[in-house]
């Protein structure tokens, strides 16, 4: 058996369906988006969007319309699944608490039905009176709304029309009417059907008009009192009312097809057209009032500017529109009236969207111990890299250049009764400057009682309404209200102060072996005690404990040459506690903290290394001894309130924030690249704010609250769809689509892009089989043909410039890539598989495997051999070249003349797909014939089949999870793990690959990698997981796949079942019943698999429910088999969240 | 109708909404998540959608057939009225009403 936990670490971002109306409540204006399994609502205020609800559908959302019954003062929601699952919801807000109501649901599929090429449309009539949808093909499904009835009865009607491509209801009609966009082989053609409701089928042809434009695809409904339809063709938009026809034939339009649009106004003059290249257009009726009342006598388009590419357009308010996208960021915008540069549309927030990750890099650029993961996302223009990485995150809200900082102090300085902070002491090397903050400005001021002449080692604000600063001479007492000098403490002889550390009443300060204990007094300094200790002082910390108490009993001091930690009592500088560190590094910041009551010592070393151990507040006692790498720099630990939190934020260069949880320290990275100093800020334009300080500059912000995925966008302008790595040459390489026209002089670039923007150019020599084969395909492309170009781009690891773009020759297309070190040759090469795709041709009959070596910023072709079809993946395969080609899988090795010779080969798939390999065993994903496990001998130099999967599946990607453990997706969105049976009696047994665990994720992973998002090793784990698989998929979703043992298994199991039963869902679609692994007619419930996304939701309920989920839920612990509590299950599952 | 005089009469619903959106920080690109929504108690959906459960060609071939029986009918009652009209043979008229024809199976097609 095999056991698994999956989880979403993104939500999936790409945007199906988006609506304005009034949801929830007859004023509120909503917007409604829908995100594969997702429906995210949102208020439309004077401050932009506001993200209201995010409520989880059990399926894939298909299709989501409204509509307002009538006498409702509000709209509902319709959803329909690719499950054939339909729902009416009605979201209620009453005092900002938002319920989901199903009004309705059911499901609506056909067990024989054949399922619509083109996919599921739905509609509603304008009246609310029925909603009709083409499922499958000849079918027209209708569900007739009763307000009163308990049931609502679907039934399918006849449909002579096959091939349907659009379908909406007509306004202003006696009987619901319906009207199709369909083709034959005459054609396309328009045409309504009238239902009668009660005898359950179409009457008669309202009206139709044959061979529309060829390629039309969208319908747009007229409302009354005009009515009619406007159809909308790939050259031309033609209005229609069965008598009434006008056409216009704009000239932009040839350019792309229009795929949206949305009505702005009510009367139904109004709409915005949306297009495949990312061009927004207006539409306006131009009307007449006649005899027969009011006719269209015009139809007026213009083109307003460029948008991401729509998956869809709403209209907001105010001119503002919501653009939801799937090939690049959705978007808010608002229109213009007058035109800026030629456009008016004016972008003003983009939201993220990952989709499709086609492919991902996991990568650790910081050698930070945790990978970041680079995804070729987005197509077309709207095509880019994401660099994603887990941490905490700063909203950055100003930055002020100042290079040298060597410490960072915030104060309050006066006697004012506002508790803010409205200084920050920055300290220099030898000097210390001073920035008063007035509202937002900043501005140099003085400190007259400070020594400005100095670098400043310590600042605080103190008792009595007192300044201390600290220099190497002194330290010196300061009056807040009169910022004069009051007192002054020098150590004596000529000795200088090397290290300090103080709180609001005491002050310890160090010269090599000599401390100093100094009270703070009301205009005064009283050195109370000192004392020589074996060895020179390398930090010291006078936190208390208690954060009630102004004063500490125990001084933590850290000591060069011993390299250990002393823990001194107070009055006396009496030694209780000594506590060998270990180790040639010495100590270089030492910090008393107490996190959730519990007393802890945090040591960081000069390698970037801390220990940390419980500490006894009495006795000073250490215990618990652990250690954990931060950085690789010597590291500052600064302790800060966030949200009435204690938190110890670790300066160096890979900041982490360490907080507690649960009574176990978490180690969290920040989202920036090196800090060396900050302080906590309090400021009135900063409230709860960090001041941060790296080589350059000074940062103010606000911490985030919980780590999470931070993602760092590099447009690219056209499509990227393979990417890999490589460490020698500090770059990655990424192919990449981009769209040609071909103009009178031959094809160019629709617009400037990462390939057409390289710092080097070259091109591949056209290679064809046929002497003017080329000629003949460019002389046959016509004026305005879109052609599409691949390049491999040559990317820097650290700043994502493309250092080289290397073209290829339509129709020569890049179909895998990897990085690769070969043979005996020193170097590490780019191995690049094309093929020619040539569009008579049912598939690619030859291709090339070409290495390029990229060195000293230039990229040298090294070889290439020709390949008879496509080479959809390669492989390092113990220094060799594994590749799928077509049927086959191949083996080349490197030869010393530079050359691929092939060494052996298998044939026994439909498409060798996907590869993995590990040790000599070979993982291959069919396109058709799921999984086969292969292994390569050596010294007979042939690949033998050891086993396969027998179950036909359509392969998405592949994973080798273990020895005997492999994971499979495939296009219908299911996972599947199979389990090689070394150990079975029979040779028929040992060559199955039998599935063992089945899950339907709801999204199709296009590929997955080892590797994992957050720090390995950090920290305390107490869930046995074992390896990590990121996955990307199609809807923009970054997920984990991780294996857990039988008993963790079925503990969490256990708490699903339970969760299930507690949490409701919305439109009744049962959790197990989604699941469940479906292909086509094949259902098999999910087994071996956790769906983490529902365990980890148990931290959203309230203490109740936890209590009920709870109940008679038994767990291991520590071997020890017992009744859990909701405190034990918090603990792990709070563990689980940190995975991702 | 010019495209300054079609954004300019775009509907206005709440004439506030987006004014407090600031700009001057340049395109802004939000990550901003919604709280999700979990409920646990249960409401039972106010209405089932249940598919009917006739065969689709059955239904069809039912309504055909009631339509060619109601035509069927008609033209029965006509023949009825010219036996009517004979009234010296009672019989006949008795013999008529006897005498329904059989569905062709060809004019199920």
């Amino acid at each position: 058996m095999s056991h698994h936990y999956v989880v979403t670490a993104q939500k999936p971002t790409a945007v199906v369906a988006c609506l304005t109306g009034n949801f929830t409540s007859p004023t509120d204006l909503n917007l409604i988006i829908a995100r594969n399994n997702q429906v995210e609502i949102d208020l439309v205020t004077p401050e932009g969007l506001r993200p209201l609800k995010e409520i989880n559908i059990n399926g894939t959302i298909a299709v989501m319309r409204h509509f307002r019954p009538p006498d409702s003062n509000k709209d509902l929601l319709f959803i329909l699944t690719r499950r054939y699952n339909v729902m009416i919801l009605e979201a209620r807000m009453v005092n900002d608490v938002i319920t989901v109501v199903t009004k309705a649901n059911g499901n609506v599929s056909d067990s024989v039905g054949i399922p619509s090429e083109g996919g599921v449309i739905a509609a509603i009539d304008p009246k609310a009176r029925v909603i009709g949808m083409c499922l499958y093909q000849g079918l027209f499904t209708i569900i007739p709304m009763d307000k009163d009835a308990s049931e609502l009865k679907a039934t399918n009607l006849r449909m002579d029309e096959l091939n349907v491509y659009d379908v909406e209801f007509l306004h202003g009609c006696l009987n619901p009417t319906v009207i199709v966009i369909h083709k034959d082989s005459d054609g396309r053609h328009v045409k309504s059907h009238e239902i009668n409701l009660r005898d359950k089928e179409f009457m008669k042809i309202a009206w139709k008009q044959d061979n529309v434009e060829t390629e039309a695809t969208m319908l747009i409904p007229v409302p009354s009192p005009i009515g009619g339809v406007i159809v909308i063709g790939r050259e031309s938009i033609v209005y229609h009312d069965g008598s009434n026809y006008h056409a216009v034939a704009p000239l932009t339009f040839r350019q792309s097809t229009i795929n949206c649009y949305a009505r702005v106004s009510s009367n139904g003059l109004r709409y915005l057209l949306g297009n495949m290249d990312g061009q927004l257009y207006m539409l306006f009726l131009g009307t007449a009032e006649t005899s027969k009342g009011v006719t269209v006598k015009d139809i007026k388009v213009e083109q307003l500017g460029e948008i991401s590419i729509p998956e869809c357009i709403t209209y907001l308010d105010n001119g503002f529109l919501y653009i939801g996208a799937r090939h690049g960021d959705s978007q808010l915008v608002r229109l213009n009236s007058e035109a800026i540069d030629g456009s008016y549309v004016v972008p003003v927030e983009n939201f993220t969207n990952l989709a499709p990750i086609l492919d991902i890099a996991v990568v650790d650029l910081d050698r930070q111990g945790q990978g970041q993961i680079i995804t070729c996302s987005g197509s077309f223009k709207d095509g880019s890299l994401r660099i994603i990485r887990i941490g905490i995150g700063i909203q950055e809200h100003a930055c002020i250049d100042l290079p040298g900082i060597k410490g960072m102090w915030s104060l309050k300085v006066g006697v004012d009764e506002s508790p803010y902070e409205n200084t920050l002491v920055l300290a220099f090397v030898g000097h210390t400057r001073i920035l008063t903050l007035s509202g937002e400005e900043v501005e140099e001021t003085e400190i007259p009682g400070f020594a400005s002449d100095l670098q400043t080692f310590l600042c605080s604000n103190v008792d009595y309404d007192q300044l201390i600063q600290v220099t190497s001479d002194s330290v010196r007492l300061v009056s807040s209200a009169t910022k004069a000098l009051v007192a002054e403490w020098r150590p004596t002889g000529d000795r200088t102060i090397g290290v300090v550390s103080c709180n609001t009443t005491q002050i310890l300060v160090a010269s090599a072996c000599d401390i100093f204990y100094i009270v703070i007094e009301d205009g005064s300094l009283r050195e109370q005690s000192r004392r020589t200790l074996a060895y020179e002082v390398a930090c010291l910390d006078i936190t208390p404990l208690d954060e009630t108490q102004k004063k500490s009993d125990l001084v933590a001091v850290g000591l060069w040459t011993d390299i250990s930690a002393v823990i001194l009592s107070l009055p006396d500088l009496e030694t209780i506690y000594t506590e060998k560190l270990s180790g040639e590094i010495i100590p270089r910041s030492i910090l008393m903290t107490t996190f959730e009551g519990i007393h802890y010592l945090l040591c960081a070393l000069g390698d970037g290394s801390m220990y940390y151990f419980i500490m006894d507040q009495t006795t000073g006692q250490l215990t618990d001894k652990k250690k954990v790498t931060l950085g690789t720099q010597p590291t500052t630990l600064r302790t800060f309130r966030s949200l009435s939190t204690t938190n110890v934020f670790a300066c160096s260069d890979r900041p982490t924030v360490i907080y507690s949880s649960n009574h176990k320290l978490v180690f969290s990275n920040v989202n920036l690249k090196e800090v060396n100093h900050m302080c906590s800020l309090n400021a009135q334009a900063y409230p709860d704010s960090l001041a941060l300080a790296n080589k350059n500059a000074v940062i103010l912000g606000t911490i985030d609250e919980i780590q999470k995925l931070h993602i760092r966008t590099v447009p690219l302008g056209e499509g990227p769809r393979r990417i890999a790595y490589q460490e020698s040459s500090q770059t990655f390489a990424v192919s990449t689509l981009r769209i040609d026209v071909h103009g009178r002089g031959g094809a160019k670039p629709l617009r400037n892009s990462a390939s057409t923007q390289a710092q080097n150019i070259t091109c591949s020599s056209n290679f064809l089989p046929k002497p003017g084969g080329g000629n003949s395909t460019a002389a046959n492309a016509e004026v305005g043909q879109e052609i599409d170009v691949h390049n491999l781009l040559v990317i820097d690891q650290n700043t994502f410039e493309v250092l080289h773009a290397h073209q290829f020759v339509a129709p020569e297309t890049i179909s895998s890539l990897m990085s690769a070190k070969l043979g005996d040759d020193p170097n590490t090469y780019y191995v690049v598989a094309t093929s020619l795709v040539i569009p008579e041709e049912p598939e690619p009959k030859v291709g090339r495997i070409i290495i390029f070596h990229y060195h000293e910023n230039k990229l040298t072709q090294v070889a290439e051999t020709k390949v008879d079809g496509t080479c959809y993946a390669l492989v390092e395969f113990n220094g060799k070249v594994l590749a799928g080609i077509g049927s086959f899988v191949r083996l080349y090795e490197w030869t010393n003349e530079k050359e691929l010779r092939m060494e052996c080969n298998i044939q026994n798939m439909i498409a060798a797909l996907f590869l993995k390999a590990k040790g000599d065993f070979i993982l291959v994903g069919d396109l058709m014939r799921s999984i086969t496990l292969l292994q390569h001998k050596q010294m007979e130099g042939i690949f033998v089949e050891i086993a396969r999967d027998c179950e036909p599946k359509w392969m998405r990607a592949v994973e080798i999870l273990d020895d005997d453990t492999f994971l499979g997706s495939e296009t219908n969105g299911n996972l599947f793990v199979c389990q090689k049976d070394s150990a079975a009696t029979t040779d028929e047994e040992r060559q199955l690959l039998p599935e063992l665990a089945r899950f339907h994720l709801g999204d199709t992973v296009n590929v997955f990698r080892h590797g994992s998002l957050v720090m390995q090793n950090v920290g305390e784990r107490t869930t046995p997981i074992n390896g990590c698989v990121l996955y990307g998929t199609c809807n923009g979703a970054i997920g984990i796949v991780t294996q857990i043992p039988q008993d963790f298994y079925d503990f969490l199991h256990g708490l699903e079942e339970r969760l299930k039963k507690i949490i409701k869902s919305v439109g009744k679609i049962e959790h197990t019943y989604y699941r469940n692994f479906q292909i086509n007619s094949k259902v098999e419930p999910s087994e071996g698999f956790i769906d983490g996304d529902l365990i980890e939701s148990f931290l959203d309920l309230s203490r109740d429910k936890m209590r009920d989920a709870v109940q008679g839920l038994e767990l291991t612990l520590n071997g020890e088999r017992k009744s859990a509590d909701v405190e034990d299950v918090i603990k792990i599952v709070e563990d689980l969240t940190r995975m991702h | 109708m010019s495209v300054r005089d079609f954004i300019k009469g775009l509907p206005i619903h709440d004439s506030s909404n987006f004014t407090h959106l600031s700009n001057e920080h340049g395109i802004r690109t939000s990550q901003k998540r919604a709280s999700v929504y979990l409920p646990t108690e249960d409401e039972h959906s106010e209405q089932l959608i249940v598919m009917d459960k006739r065969c689709v060609l059955l239904r069809y071939l039912t309504q055909q057939w009631d339509k060619k029986t109601l035509q069927r009918k008609r033209e029965h009652g006509g023949d009825s009225g010219n036996g009517n009209g004979n009234s010296s043979t009672p019989n006949g008229n008795s013999t008529n009403s006897k005498k329904r024809p059989r569905l062709d199976p060809n004019e199920l097609n």
